[in-house]
């Protein structure tokens, strides 16, 4: 079971070893060192003896991440140690780089070891559903990539409620009721647009205006095939009703969108002006941005409707967990200003406590006006699935 | 003719009679465990009640049904295409490097297909990288005829493999016959060869059509909804009977395959008793023998070359993932499939064996069931497998689930209940090759049923032995979605850590356990075809 270590220790030495140089200059600015860390209760034991790297370690280092301020927020110094064995479940997408992060948590925490089981988050939810009725749980925690397998084992109350101390740093929107889960990464969606052809006054405040916007016609883009997009008319149809969303998908056709594989294609046609503009999750056009700086690509949020959907990747303690409180130090780890920044730089999701920014100067989380929906209806994709057949978009 | 007239009345390395029952009813005691955690399937579809006909006639539902048929009958047919010419062609053509060509064709069936898909789908598209490298727009490869190629270019080895089992054992003097008694080269083929080779190409078609049917990767990454997709659907949106429903109507539809399969196989034309007569008739193709290596080499070229070049072309280029982002490779992670996977072939042997040899020797109805029933596993998505399995064993007894979790066990399980199918198909036609006058002989002799077993019947039926397992050990390999949620914590193998790599946008990360796995499987391949020289 020395899987999790051995390799990924050498590696996290040597990088460290790289990184001493600028790390030295870098421990100024610290997190936690020039800001409020009054939350979190006892004020950790900084001088314990775990050794937080600087937080260059933490960020990324492309074009994205150069030149941020500090992060604000609570430093992993002015968190409690961890310690102990922790079993985790931990949901596809992005979880590899979730996991990345759990490598440098039991590098600074000797005595800590995570023994972490991944699949796909829905998989997984069940999985637990199933385990915690038969009162055989095997995982601690759950750290699932999206809010609806986080909303399935709430609803079916296989979660154990965490403290308050843990999760009020995250905006209630992105908590569960009865502080079931909290979410510790988010992901937008938003509307790439080409600098050259439009500017952002171009792009309609509300998803519905769309279709009659002349610039759109014939140069638009989606991947309707792919998981988020799926999301994102849920979204549409819990806000707005199923024929109003099928009627709009219609539109859109009418309008002459141009169907995509992924939203990563129609990021980068949009960048290369291929497309005017399209729908995509925001960190699409980050990673056409990382790699290519000069690229005329901006986005474009919509208000109070699904344009502006934000799901997050969360964090819930399973029910029957023995250790509670370690999960509960995990998860503030999780949501500390070096772990927030590491998820905006490496994988440019939306940082879930308002002292972090967004790469590429994006609206804050708490600027990003999303629509009024329980992100746990998401999973209910099978209506979804046959309006969009219905509208002949699938 | 019956298998019993065919091999004789003396299948004597059965014990007496007492013990002949009791051995019957150990194989098919394990053949119903094997299926066992399948049942909740039946309870979890009863609790729809009178719906569960509305559901199962809804054009959604009849929609699935006849995609997936029709996949699995282009896969077949296409997989048939391929390879019965290419077995044909390195056994009884004299092409040249017959040798390197032979396990060149095999190797697809070593590379998991969701890799191929996944290959497939981002080489092709007109800006992907292919288009580039071209200079011509490609349409992309997706839906239905992306799923239809890219399964037929993985799974074909199957129809390759058993065909040429079967030529390398033909009595070529019945062919030499016929040629004396002026049939011409093809009618020749047709009238004597293909008769005798007809069971094998089934036993090969019968593991492409159920490999399809269960198949969740591939038409996962085409984005073709088929039973796998709509079931997995289902179950995500909580009708959970509805999935199980569906399943039921996908074993039922595993069952017409089984029937068909058997309907061909069924008076084991296939199964005589070897005199060891090889050299099968020579094709002799001329000067045609230098063009007739295109089609190896384009057939290699599709399923081998396309992968490896595009996952060598991410390890270089970093791919278009997150630069920032860096998975930790382990080669424990090799030897953890290694492992799981050589534990699944012993146990699957040990498993089929009694399953085997019963259905081969016994001309009971019963036995013939016994033998079918373990295809049920085989048909079944490892997806819904595991999640059955986790259903069935927290339902019947939480602590051998948790005992199952902590430990491999319930991982290997899985992939007995999958794999040892296979192990039974190659074990039985071995078993039914044995020629009984050897084993009467021995019992002359003076040695006991066990003894003439051990002496004579053993080592006939040994790389029958070996292929099943080969076969099991490789197909594990490549097993996903079962590893990913029946494995004990911290516990990762290659194609989990592929899995990560890919979810996470990481695909150059992706190649050196991808390549690792192809080589390891690549020589468990070596073994089954060394098996074909024995």
């Amino acid at each position: 079971m020395s899987d999790n270590t051995g390799f990924g220790r050498r590696r996290f030495v040597k990088t460290l070893a790289a990184g001493s140089a600028v790390g030295l200059a870098g421990c100024g600015l610290a997190p936690g060192s020039g800001t409020a860390t009054d939350s979190g209760g006892d004020g950790g034991d900084g001088g314990s003896n775990a050794e937080i790297p600087s937080l260059t370690e933490f960020r990324g280092s492309g074009t994205l991440a150069s030149g941020r301020p500090a992060p604000e927020g609570t430093s992993i110094q002015d968190l409690p140690d961890l310690s102990g064995d922790l079993n985790l479940y931990i949901g596809g997408g992005e979880g590899g780089i979730y996991y990345q992060f759990v490598e440098m948590l039991q590098e600074i925490y000797p005595e800590f070891t995570v023994f972490s089981s991944d699949a796909g988050s829905a998989s997984l939810a069940q999985t637990i559903v199933d385990e915690v009725e038969a009162g055989a749980a095997q995982a601690d925690v759950f750290w699932s990539i999206d809010a609806s397998s986080l909303g399935y084992v709430a609803n079916n109350d296989a979660y154990e409620p965490m403290p308050d101390e843990a999760v009020e740093s995250v905006p209630s929107d992105f908590r569960g009721d009865d502080n079931a889960w909290v979410g510790v990464a988010g992901r937008a969606r938003s509307v790439p647009y080409n600098t050259d052809e439009l500017s952002e006054s171009d792009i309609p405040d509300k998803v519905a205006d769309f279709p009659g916007t002349d610039a759109f016609q014939d140069a638009m883009g989606w991947a309707p095939t792919y998981g988020a997009f799926k999301s994102f008319v849920t979204a549409m149809r819990l806000q707005r009703g199923a024929d109003a969303t099928q009627q709009w998908l219609e539109s859109m056709q009418e309008a002459g969108i141009v169907r995509r594989g992924n939203e990563y294609v129609v990021s980068q046609q949009v960048a290369d002006g291929t497309l005017s503009a399209g729908f995509a999750n925001h960190y699409y056009a980050m990673r056409v941005l990382n790699q290519r700086p000069e690229a005329p690509i901006d986005l474009a949020f919509t208000s109070g409707d699904a344009g502006a959907l934000v799901n997050v990747a969360g964090a819930l303690a399973v029910q029957g967990t023995e250790k509670a409180d370690l999960v509960a130090d995990f998860v503030q780890h999780l949501l500390s200003a070096e772990a927030q920044e590491f998820f905006a730089t490496v994988s440019f999701a939306y940082p879930m406590i308002p002292g972090v920014q967004p790469v590429g100067g994006l609206p804050t989380v708490d600027e990003l006006n999303p629509p009024e929906i329980d992100l746990a209806e998401l999973a209910n994709l099978q209506p979804t699935l046959e309006l969009m057949r219905e509208a002949g978009v699938l | 003719m019956s298998v019993r007239e065919r091999v004789g009345p003396a299948s004597d390395f059965l014990p007496e009679d007492g013990v002949d029952a009791a051995y019957a009813a150990l194989a098919t005691l394990l053949a119903l465990v094997l299926v066992a955690p399948l049942a909740w399937l039946l309870v979890d579809a009863a609790g729809l009640g009178g719906e569960a006909l509305d559901f199962l006639v809804a054009s959604e539902t009849l929609a699935v049904l006849v995609r997936s048929v029709a996949l699995v009958a282009v896969v077949t047919v296409g997989g048939v295409a391929i390879g019965v010419p290419l077995a044909v062609l390195t056994v009884q053509a004299s092409i040249p490097f017959r040798r390197f060509w032979t396990v060149l064709i095999a190797l697809p069936l070593a590379v998991p297909s969701y890799l191929g898909a996944f290959a497939a789908i981002s080489a092709f598209g007109p800006s992907g990288p292919l288009s580039e490298a071209l200079g011509v727009p490609l349409p992309a490869l997706e839906g239905f005829v992306g799923a239809a190629v890219v399964l037929t270019l993985y799974t074909y080895p199957y129809i390759f493999l058993t065909t040429r089992a079967s030529l390398l054992s033909l009595d070529a003097s019945l062919v030499e016959a016929a040629r004396t008694l002026n049939c011409g080269r093809l009618a020749a083929f047709r009238r004597v060869t293909l008769p005798q080779i007809l069971p094998g190409i089934a036993a090969g078609a019968l593991l492409v059509a159920l490999y399809t049917l269960a198949d969740f990767g591939t038409p996962n990454f085409m984005n073709l909804e088929v039973y796998t997709q709509f079931i997995y659907s289902r179950h995500r949106a909580g009708m959970g009977g509805y999935a199980a429903l569906l399943s039921l109507q996908l074993l039922a539809v595993t069952g017409v395959i089984l029937a068909a399969e058997s309907a061909i196989g069924a008076d084991d034309s296939g199964a005589y008793a070897s005199r060891g007569n090889r050299g099968a008739a020579e094709l002799d193709l001329g000067a045609w023998r230098y063009p007739a290596m295109a089609l190896p080499a384009l057939v290699a070229a599709a399923a081998l070359a396309l992968p490896i070049g595009i996952f060598g072309f991410w390890l270089l280029r970093g791919g278009p993932g997150y630069e920032l982002a860096q998975l930790t490779f382990s080669w424990s992670y090799g030897w953890n499939s290694v492992k799981v996977s050589l534990l699944a072939a012993v146990a699957s042997i040990l498993v089929a064996l009694p399953i085997a040899l019963r259905s081969a020797t016994a001309d009971s109805k019963l036995s013939s069931v016994t033998a079918r029933i373990p295809y049920v596993g085989y048909a079944t998505p490892g997806i819904v497998l595991a999640i059955a399995l986790i259903a069935f064993t927290l339902e019947a007894a939480p602590p051998l689930y948790e005992l199952g979790r902590d430990t491999v066990a319930l991982v290997v399980f899985a992939y007995v209940v999958r794999f040892m199918p296979q192990a039974i198909g190659s074990i039985r036609t071995s078993t039914m090759q044995v020629d009984d006058r050897l084993v009467e002989a021995a019992r002359t002799l003076g040695r006991s049923r066990f003894g003439a077993f051990r002496a004579v019947t053993f080592p006939l039926i040994l790389p029958g032995i070996v292929t099943g397992a080969a076969l099991v050990f490789l197909t594990s390999m490549k097993e996903l979605p079962a590893t990913l949620l029946l494995r004990p914590f911290g516990f990762d193998t290659l194609v989990t850590f592929i899995w990560r790599a890919e979810e996470t946008g990481l695909y150059g990360q992706a190649a050196i356990p991808a390549f690792v796995l192809v080589v390891v499987s690549g020589l468990s391949m070596a073994v089954l075809l060394t098996q074909e020289d024995n």
